[in-house]
């Protein structure tokens, strides 16, 4: 509880913060149970609404603006993310799962256009762009990938001066984020990675995280009092560190087996011996430093950040008994938050800066706020033919019942029944679903869009299961690559009520499916054709013969002999005649 | 062309007759000869690695150190387990995995099969890839007690210590899935139905925490005791339900890491001393065969194959100087290849013959010998069907001027008989502008009557459903009674029916050669259909089914004793006595096992044995023992 009051403590304070400055950074770290280490950074920039239009641009990059403009996009959000978030250990997501997108990558945005047609044209342009920006397959998500959500999405931004706004939604499940993403990522940020904790952020590390995610938010703020509108633009990675394989060298990644002597053995046992050792778990929180734990030093604070007391660029979230040392030759300032959990340190300028946390035995536990939904999605039954879709979503709490949006964007080749859709509480008969927008695939046009409003009551689990079947591609349609089945987007829910503190939303995702297509072994069509083509002329020659040639008796043929000799006999023959009738 | 236009004119030679008997036999022995060829170097080929992305053998291991002391110490765990109740046990399985930072569930199964209970319990834990999208995972299996029922305890204590092992790793693209099952075949099934959401909710509860689809299963027998074991060899066991077999890659994969990698020797169908002769890949080949014809789960992985699942066993044999650490270097390096997949396993093979861990026949080689088994049944059903349009009585031939040689009674009548009547009855034929003379038996046409023939042949298939629903219906404690009622009952059957069906209706030679041609041809397609499902299945049928081309009903007591002595050895009843002898089971257990099969596997071996081979069996005795009423009657 402690803990989720720092966060949303900590938020405010990011609000507040950005509201007064034109650029500002932040690192919330945040030891996770199991050795593991959430690190949240998130980088806001601001640029008024004047100047953006002017194409004056200071801290918002001139390359994403552009495109912006030239797209007529409102509002952007862009998700790179890898990996799942362990909700059962690791509880909440972090900003409450609205700065994440499911796997692969998630683009969706308000354009402004006059028409649908219009927006997609615009929406088609803005994914081109965007996909030369950030070394990234987004000119993939064309109208069969393009969706737009209902109830999913609200806008984050003030739209009262844009009245024609359309929201497109597109997914691209099996791409894979990799370093080539994060370096473009990195050339947005005003101090590119050389200063500031974006110093931190290190390709090797970043894409060996458990879950990781980069996501890129634009979207107009206006000030209420003045009516002055900004555009902020706010870039944030989440990820997850396991900190043992973090920790380890980059010359000697190999998990090798510990000597002997480094393994805690119980000696309870029986057994235990020189040679036989029951491993033990230390019960310890694991030391480490940031330079540890991220490859890299940090290099003190980013000079763009506007000079104030309350700039807190990093803080970490531990229990007050936790000992956090700092190394550093610069000058730097600590502040505690919330009773002591919440630690901030305004960051030296020009000197590089370290938390080193000790290994230390605690006694209280790490405060972890439970999520308001879990949810897993999978895919039942086997062969090529058709399958089911399961997801089971559980409401943990046990005094309040959760509303939530249930959106799923399907690939047409993947046909779902709708007759077949079947929402079950465990713990009442009444149908959760309150309301269904439901838009069916066209083959080869679009995919099927289905989104459900639905309430689970306190401390139930809600299965919703329908069928589908797999259409059967056309050869020419299978990508190039090695084959392993077609990815399905991950589905996403949002949580309407109990509301959100902001606009941002509550947000769960669940992981991709993949789905397994009669596949053709393509050097077996070649096989097969050349197999009956001969099949077929000696077959069809044959009956064809059989079909087409007079068959007669032997003795009904003249007798002559064929050839030369034939000629010459039946010359003889005539000649023969002609002289016996002379 | 002129050959088959003279084939053509052939059609209607009463010599063309005479040779679908001849044509039958010969199918059968160029079957038989194509099988006994096979293990010859000509026909088989070295086994290899098509999958580019596996590329066994390629990584170096590291599971050795301190690991090994880890590994002692959960061996004796999971010894200390043994005489543990079930729930302890799983807990205990579970806290060990749950200390490794994995997640756990269990699964209970509790299945009734005749009459008896089977009830065990599956724990699971899941290792989720740390780059994995949870879309793809493979599966380490140790069941709690192997297929000797001997406790598994090295294996499960190997599963434990790799669990800890591979999650410090952070390469793996794809979950992996530990799975202790209750049991080597029922609790897999279980799990694996379960996973797929194919099972019933009645015996078998649902997964609680799931991952994507399975690409691979592995799972380890090793039933050395808390003090260790040395083997010798691994064998490698690839036998799925219904005689599926797991892609040809995975199997090469393994014996490549084992024997080139690890140096560790494989033997395949517990053929332990294989000296690479021609009798030795031989009896592999039939062992190999004999165990697909049968179907049934030959470890903890057959129960994937079903769901196009690739799965082995690796069970360790022999006294030898192998530990335990080469086993799990092994299943390492296996699981390194395992997660290099980009996708499912399909490059190799997925039909094939094994002689040799490391030679093998492939389908394209080996299916003419079943194909020419079932295709003798269906010469002898078209001969058959020709013979049943033809008249009894012989066509004479008009032209012929020496008189016929052996028909006493017609000497004795020539003086009697007017030269005019000597003649054959002769019809005009005209066609076109030509008129020919034909006798007139060589253009009568006979009527079949199909009705009856159809009915009976039907009638004796679908009774092949009582015997079906009684052997995998009833209690465990019956079924050697009810094994032997039906081994008496089935020997006496054709020549029940036989009685009854003189007394009632008795059959004219045009029916019993209608039955019999039904019978066949049902028994020719159906086993060309299953040879490409299951090949060993389909030729061990055909090869036993063979007399039925052959047997007729005759006027000769003596023929139709030995035909009916030589059907009652083949009868599928007491093909399963003396197949049982030979091979040296248990009848009354191999009973309760089908009937296990039947429930809990999905086996259909019972469904060819009694829907398609014991009816026709029935068919062609009943067609015989004919013959004994009429001799009897005439007698």
């Amino acid at each position: 509880m402690l803990s989720s009051l720092s966060l949303f403590l900590l938020s405010a304070f990011v609000a507040l913060a950005s509201a007064a400055s034109d650029y500002h950074e932040q690192l919330l770290l945040r030891p996770l149970p199991q050795d593991t280490l959430l690190a949240s950074f998130n980088f806001r920039s601001n640029e008024s609404q004047t100047s953006f239009e002017q194409q004056n641009f200071r801290y918002v990059p001139r390359s994403l603006g552009q495109i912006l403009q030239h797209a007529h996009t409102q509002e952007l959000h862009l998700r790179f993310s890898v990996g799942r978030w362990d909700a059962e250990n690791w509880g909440q997501r972090p900003w409450q799962g609205s700065r994440e997108g499911g796997t692969g990558v998630e683009l969706w945005a308000w354009i402004e256009a006059e028409s649908e047609e219009q927006a997609f044209a615009r929406w088609l342009t803005l994914t081109n762009a965007l996909s030369g920006l950030f070394c990234a397959s987004i000119n993939f998500i064309d109208a069969t990938k393009t969706i737009r959500p209902v109830m999913a999405f609200s806008p984050e931004g003030d739209h009262r001066n844009a009245p024609n706004l359309h929201l497109l939604h597109g997914t691209l499940p099996h791409e894979v984020v990799c370093t080539e993403n994060l370096t473009p990522f990195l050339k947005l940020l005003p101090c590119k990675g050389k200063a500031g904790i974006s110093s931190l952020l290190d390709g090797h590390k970043l894409f060996d995280a458990s879950f990781q995610t980069m996501a890129i938010d634009v979207r107009p703020v206006c000030n209420l009092d003045d009516g002055n509108c900004s555009l902020e633009m706010e870039q944030s990675v989440d990820m997850v560190l396991d900190i043992a394989r973090s920790k380890r060298p980059r010359d000697n990644p190999i998990p090798r087996p510990l000597p002997v002597d480094q393994i805690e053995c119980d000696s309870s046992k029986g057994y235990n011996a020189h040679d036989t050792c029951f491993p033990l778990n230390k019960g310890t929180e694991p030391g480490w430093t940031l330079e540890e734990v991220f490859g890299k030093p940090l290099r003190g604070s980013c000079p763009l950040i506007e000079d104030s007391d309350d700039t807190n660029s990093v803080c970490i979230n531990t229990p007050p008994e936790r000992t956090v040392d700092i190394k550093s030759d610069g000058e730097f300032r600590e502040t505690k938050f919330a009773s002591d959990t919440l630690r901030c340190y305004k960051l030296p300028v020009g000197a590089d800066f370290d938390l080193v946390l000790p290994e230390q035995k605690m006694t209280t536990g790490l405060n972890r706020p439970d999520p308001q939904l879990f949810a897993a999605r999978s895919i039942n039954g086997h062969g090529q033919e058709r399958g089911s879709t399961q997801a089971i979503i559980k409401n943990p709490s046990t005094t309040e019942p959760v509303e939530f949006v249930y959106l799923e964007s399907l690939p047409w080749f993947m046909k779902p029944y709708l007759h077949t859709l079947r929402a079950h509480v465990d713990s009442s008969s009444e149908s959760p679903i309150k309301e269904t927008y439901y838009r069916p695939a066209l083959d080869r046009h679009r995919g099927t869009h289905l989104e459900l409003r639905m309430v689970i009551p306190p401390s139930s689990t809600l299965t919703l299961t329908y069928e589908f079947e797999k259409a059967i591609l056309r050869y020419t349609e299978y990508p190039p690559d090695a084959n392993r089945g077609f990815d399905v987007a991950p589905a996403v829910i949002r949580v309407l009520s109990p509301q959100a503190a902001d606009k941002q939303g509550i947000y769960i995702r669940t992981t991709s499916l993949l789905l397994p297509l009669p596949t053709p072994d393509f050097s077996m069509p070649y096989n097969v054709i050349i197999l009956t083509s001969t099949v077929m002329a000696l077959g069809f020659g044959n009956i064809f013969n059989l079909l087409v040639r007079r068959f007669v008796g032997a003795d009904e043929v003249p007798t002559t002999a064929g050839g030369l000799k034939g000629i010459l006999q039946a010359k003889v023959a005539g000649i023969k005649a002609k002289l016996g009738r002379a | 062309m002129a050959l088959i236009s003279s084939i053509l004119a052939l059609r209607r030679d009463a010599r063309i007759l005479k040779i679908p008997p001849y044509l039958s036999a010969l199918c059968i022995v160029i079957g038989i000869a194509w099988l006994l060829v096979l293990p010859l170097n000509e026909y088989s080929r070295n086994t290899y690695v098509s999958e580019n992305a596996l590329l066994p053998g390629q990584v170096h291991t590291y599971f050795t150190g301190s690991e090994h002391n880890v590994f002692r110490a959960y061996r004796q765990e999971v010894h200390a387990m043994i005489d543990r109740p079930v729930e302890e046990r799983s807990q205990r399985l579970g806290d060990i995995f749950r200390s490794n930072n994995l997640k756990v569930a269990t699964q209970k199964y509790s299945y009734h099969v005749s009459n008896r209970t089977i009830a065990n319990e599956n724990v699971y834990a899941i290792l989720q890839g740390p780059r994995a999208d949870a879309t793809e995972a493979i599966v380490l299996i140790g069941a709690w007690k192997n297929m000797d029922d001997e406790v598994n305890n090295s294996g499960v204590a190997l599963v434990l210590t790799l669990a800890r092992y591979f999650k410090r790793w952070s390469l793996w693209s794809k979950d992996i899935i530990f799975l202790v099952s209750g049991d080597s075949t029922t609790g897999p099934q279980a799990w694996v139905d379960a996973y797929h959401d194919g099972h019933d909710e009645r015996y078998v509860e649902s997964l609680k925490i799931k991952s994507g689809a399975l690409q691979a299963a592995v799972a380890v027998d090793y039933p050395a005791g808390p003090w260790g074991h040395r083997y010798d060899k691994l064998h490698v066991l690839y036998d799925g339900v219904n005689g599926q077999l797991p892609n040809l890659d995975l199997f090469n994969t393994a014996v490549q890491i084992a024997s080139s990698q690890m140096g560790i020797g494989c033997a395949i169908q517990r053929m332990f001393d294989h000296r690479d002769s021609y009798k030795e890949r031989l009896q592999t080949m039939l062992r190999g065969m004999v165990s697909q014809g049968l179907g049934h789960a030959t470890g903890p992985h057959s129960s994937f194959i079903p769901y196009h699942v690739d799965a082995i066993t690796l069970s360790t044999v022999g006294d030898g100087w192998h530990d335990e650490m080469s086993l799990g270097k092994t299943i390492e390096s296996l699981f390194r290849s395992l997660n290099n997949l980009l996708e499912h396993l399909h490059q190799s093979f997925f039909f094939y013959l094994l002689i040799q861990a490391n030679r093998f026949i492939s389908i394209g080689t080996y299916l003419p010998s079943a194909m020419l088994i079932a295709v003798n049944f269906s010469i002898t059903s078209i001969a058959l069907w020709v013979a049943s349009g033809r008249s009894t009585e012989p066509i004479p031939n008009p032209a012929s001027t020496a008189p016929p040689k052996d028909d006493s009674a017609a000497k004795k009548d020539i003086a009697a008989l007017s030269t005019e009547s000597r003649q054959p009855e002769m019809e005009l034929v005209e066609q076109d502008d030509h008129k020919a003379l034909v006798p007139k038996a060589s253009t009568a046409i006979t009527e079949r009557h199909l009705l009856f023939p159809l009915l009976s042949v039907l009638t004796i298939h679908f009774l092949g459903l009582i015997p079906l629903y009684m052997f995998n219906t009833w209690g465990a404690e019956n079924l050697s009674r009810l094994y032997l009622t039906f081994a008496n009952g089935t020997t006496l059957l054709p020549l029940v029916i036989a009685w009854f069906l003189s007394e009632l209706r008795p059959l004219s030679t045009q029916e019993v050669t209608l039955i019999q041609c039904f019978s066949l041809l049902l028994l020719g397609m159906i086993l060309a259909a299953l040879a490409t499902l299951n090949f060993s299945q389909s030729f061990l049928i055909g090869v036993l089914a063979t007399p039925l081309s052959f047997v007729r009903k005759t006027n000769k007591t003596w023929l139709t004793a030995i035909q009916l002595g030589f059907l009652a050895v083949l009868n599928p009843v007491m093909v399963a006595q003396w197949s049982a002898k030979l091979l040296g089971a248990d009848l009354q257990e191999v009973l309760v096992l089908a009937a296990q099969g039947w429930h809990v596997w999905g086996l259909w071996t019972q469904v060819t044995v009694w829907l398609i081979w014991f009816p026709a069996w029935v068919l062609g005795s009943v067609v015989v023992a004919g013959g004994v009423m009429e001799g009897g009657l005439v007698g």
